[in-house]
């Protein structure tokens, strides 16, 4: 188990425990896989900001044990993209729902994409708005049951993965809560990564997604999530077999001039001197 | 008036272009928006100005986003603003509250235009000003102030960078389409050279909001920031909302007391014997004056009282001045705002009249002189019948 | 309502977009900075600026400027049909029209209007862009609002240094212009303005 030989309470705000998250609810295995994640790469918390927009997953910064902003529905990343250049050397994470990241946020994620400023974006997707009692959202998938699509919903499902990677994201994956090694692994990986990383992970809600569908407990959900992803690592995948909605993995990771980058040059440029306090 | 002859090291700037030098004299570092007429130019000027100095232009996709990384850089350290006009400013309004729970200095520039919608983007408005103190959801302080020529815009913008660090709030600097976009020779002092906010040291427990001092992230220990009810320590209260009522309280109070704030609430011109004032602010102050100069060449006694602060209300002048006048005239462009709280304050003590103009025009200063006159004269018809 | 003597004179330069309505607007704006005045400039912008209609208004004063928009305008140059059409109204009750020669056949004679070759006078000169500059000397020849020397000086601190003989020649070649309109009771009623 991730863990084996360290201790990641101290990456936990233990004190505001238990979370507000219903019983088998995903979101917990994000936050151990984060915290896993800080504590393997021994961040210095004062140098680390987690960033939450509104609803289940925005929550996330008040249980890890570094720099938090909770924000506004929807902005988190505009507001990561304004701390980020403010002072480039910290550390932004910034965990947002599959609502508040592509419906509300949506014009955030793809603009902060397009930019590849290096912030790690890590998208909760459990298909449906939780914090507010089971709505259909965007990443819902398509015929499903939610408290505002009971008959089935009929609105086509958004694929993280394609929009982050059409936006310009240079590091994409996918994993899920039944993955529990995975997450903290592409958690680091996106840390790493100089540049606009997303890494969306599967999350199961078994209060409203799982009661309305049918689909039993939170354990039950966990196999249907790894039924639903058939575990083929992407790179043996050709494109065709990539574009289903729920593959998992690592989709790209490449090194583009990142933005807080290009700006410092922008600066150097005009005889500025940017950044770097 | 009292001509002055002009020095020769005046220049001629645009008012929008005043306002982006008052900010880079307040030390402004971090800029994002996103263009709208009419305030442009002040987006165009600070991609100009900051990249030399080291600072941050962004232009980010929306006002949204725009406002929501003024915020996130204030955290981050930066002295921020953004600039926008109506439409865009009403974009902001929930991440403005944000920044008053969050008790997050930072300075929003309305250059307002004629409404609703997108209405007449390149005409006059004042049509804001009811929007600026009400319109995010909630209560909060605010501090919303004004400028009437393009040495207002530049110092009005220094101050309201300093009355945002001071109070640790958002602070508004209303001016509009003409006031922005009007040449005035200025004299203005070269800007500063470049420098990095200082922040006091905190420990781990000291509190972090309510009277404590701004710190940022990175510049101290570990810090949480929520748009939820909070206390001292920034976690949140979900049950009860008491720490941030007060800090709400508190800081209204602290506004309201400063001798800084009192001292600039307001201009008094010709009001010591005058029976008619009239009550104006931004462009239509400069209107309200010559008027004033034209009441009185027409044997009214009539003076002005410009006002430089518009949210919180100066209801202490406006209750002396309703004890020394016969009628308060308040000429706006918009259907009648500040008249609200003016009533208000003076409380049915003396004769208010609003003349509202809302379809771009400009309030000319024959028109208040004349609506002045004519209500001057029915309240004697009234009182000798 | 009682009138002021402001000592201030209300200038509306208005053409079409490329004639360089806007710069001739910043030079009579900094000439009268220069000669010491106060000056409110305020120039048309958004969508009309690009679309044809360009315009300047100034206000140019011995005393501080309180309302500082231009509604009614005492000096009107006109270098184009729909600045013509579109701003004639806005002319003050004793104000003075300086039109583009060639409107003249259109627009009629008038004792408010005076027409001057500001085109062919530019054509010659090599360019039909130093119709602004022509138009700048012939306005202020004809309203005396600020002097040769400033307006001079404003010249040379905006435009670009290739064209700046050609410009100052235009300069003296619409003072020329004006000079020979200067109906009397014009130059009398403005000849202290603002000096």
């Amino acid at each position: 188990m991730p863990k084996l030989g360290l201790n990641i309470d101290k990456y936990l705000r233990t004190q505001v425990l238990p979370t507000v998250w219903c019983p088998g609810c995903g979101n917990g295995n994000i936050v151990e896989g984060l915290a896993t994640a800080f504590s393997r790469m021994e961040v210095d918390p004062t140098r680390v900001v987690v960033v939450g927009g509104i609803g289940c997953s925005g929550r996330t910064p008040f249980y890890v044990q570094t720099n938090a902003m909770h924000t506004t529905h929807g902005r988190a990343l505009a507001y990561a993209t304004g701390l980020k250049m403010a002072q480039p050397d910290l550390t932004v994470v910034v965990t947002a729902g599959d609502g508040d990241a592509l419906a509300i946020g949506g014009n955030h994620f793809i603009h902060a994409a397009r930019r590849n400023i290096d912030l790690t974006v890590l998208l909760y997707n459990n298909g449906i708005y939780g914090m507010t009692g089971g709505q259909r959202g965007p990443t819902t998938p398509f015929g499903s049951r939610t408290t505002t699509s009971l008959a089935g919903n009929i609105e086509r499902t958004f694929d993280t993965v394609e929009i982050a990677m059409a936006a310009g994201a240079t590091y994409v994956a996918r994993t899920t809560t039944f993955d529990m090694q995975e997450i903290p692994l592409r958690i680091q990986e996106a840390m790493a990564h100089p540049g606009f990383a997303v890494v969306e992970i599967l999350t199961q809600c078994p209060t409203y997604y799982g009661s309305l569908n049918q689909l039993g407990d939170a354990s039950d959900m966990l196999i249907w999530q790894r039924d639903l992803t058939d575990g083929v690592p992407v790179k043996m995948l050709n494109r065709e077999e990539l574009l289903g909605p729920l593959r998992t993995g690592v989709f790209r990771n490449e090194k583009v001039t990142e933005f807080t980058q290009a700006y410092s040059d922008l600066c150097s440029q005009v005889g500025g001197n940017y950044g770097h306090n | 008036m009292n001509p002055e002859p002009n020095k020769n090291n005046q220049k001629l700037v645009m008012g929008n272009e005043a306002v982006a030098m008052g900010a880079i004299a307040a030390g402004c570092d971090f800029f994002a928006g996103y263009p709208i007429t009419p305030a442009t130019e002040i987006l165009e000027e600070m991609s100009k100005m900051l990249p030399p100095r080291g600072g941050v232009f962004l232009q980010m996709e929306d006002e949204l986003s725009a406002i929501a990384a003024v915020i996130g850089a204030a955290w981050g350290g930066s002295i921020s603003m953004t600039a926008t006009s109506g439409p865009g400013f009403s974009l902001m309004q929930e991440n403005l509250g944000y920044a008053s729970i969050t008790q997050t200095p930072c300075v929003v520039v309305d250059c307002q235009r004629g409404g609703p919608s997108t209405g007449l983007p390149k005409l006059a408005s004042q049509g804001d000003v009811m929007q600026a103190r009400f319109g995010s959801h909630g209560d909060r302080p605010t501090l919303v102030i004004t400028a009437s020529s393009v040495n207002d815009c530049y110092e009005s913008t220094v101050f309201a960078f300093k009355m945002s660090q001071k109070h640790r709030m958002p602070v508004i600097l209303l001016i509009d389409g003409v006031i922005g976009h009007i040449r005035e020779p200025v004299e203005l002092p070269p800007a500063p050279p470049p420098r990095k906010a200082t922040f006091p040291k905190i420990d781990a427990d000291s509190p972090r909001f309510g009277d404590a001092p701004f710190v940022p992230f990175g510049h101290g220990p570990v810090t949480v920031v929520t748009g939820l009810a909070h206390q001292s320590n920034g976690l949140a209260e979900t049950q009860k909302g008491s720490h941030t009522e007060q800090m709400i309280r508190t800081t209204i109070e602290n506004i309201c007391r400063d001798p800084e704030i009192i001292d600039s609430w307001a201009l008094k011109y010709q009001l010591d014997d005058a029976d008619v004032a009239i009550v104006a602010y931004g462009i239509t102050a400069r209107s309200a004056r010559e008027a004033a100069d034209l009441l009185r060449a027409d044997g009214i006694k009539a003076g002005l009282l410009d006002l430089k602060i518009l949210w919180p209300f100066p209801n202490e002048i406006l209750r002396e001045l309703a004890g020394k006048v016969a009628a308060i005239i308040v000429p706006e462009l918009n259907l009648g705002q500040m008249v609200l709280p003016l009533k208000a304050a003076v409380g049915g003590r003396v004769v208010v009249h609003s003349l509202n103009r809302a379809d771009g025009t400009l309030l000319t200063p024959n028109d208040i002189a004349e609506f002045a006159a004519k209500q001057l004269n029915s309240i004697e018809e009234r009182t000798h019948a | 309502m009682a009138t002021i003597e402001r000592d201030q004179v209300r200038i509306r330069l208005a053409g079409r977009g490329s004639q360089g309505i806007m710069l001739g607007g910043t030079i009579l704006a900094e000439a009268a900075v220069i000669d010491g005045l106060m000056v409110a400039e305020i120039q048309e912008f958004g969508p009309e600026a690009r679309l044809g209609a360009a315009k300047a208004d100034l206000i140019i004063s011995k005393g501080q400027i309180a309302f500082p928009v231009v509604h009614q305008a005492d000096f009107l140059l006109c270098l184009s049909r729909p600045a013509y059409v579109r701003y004639s109204t806005t002319l003050s009750m004793n104000g003075l029209m300086i039109a583009e020669e060639t409107l003249r056949e259109e627009m009629g004679d008038s004792f408010r209007v005076t027409y001057i070759p500001f085109r062919a006078a530019a054509l010659e000169l090599g360019k039909e862009l130093y119709s602004n500059i022509i138009g700048l000397g012939a306005l202020a020849a004809l309203s005396n609002a600020v002097t040769k020397e400033s307006l001079q000086n404003a010249v040379r601190a905006r435009v670009e240094t290739e064209t700046l003989t050609e410009n100052l020649a235009a300069l003296d070649i619409g003072y020329e212009l004006g000079y020979k309109q200067v109906p009397q009771q014009i130059g009398s009623r403005w000849a202290n303005a603002a000096r």
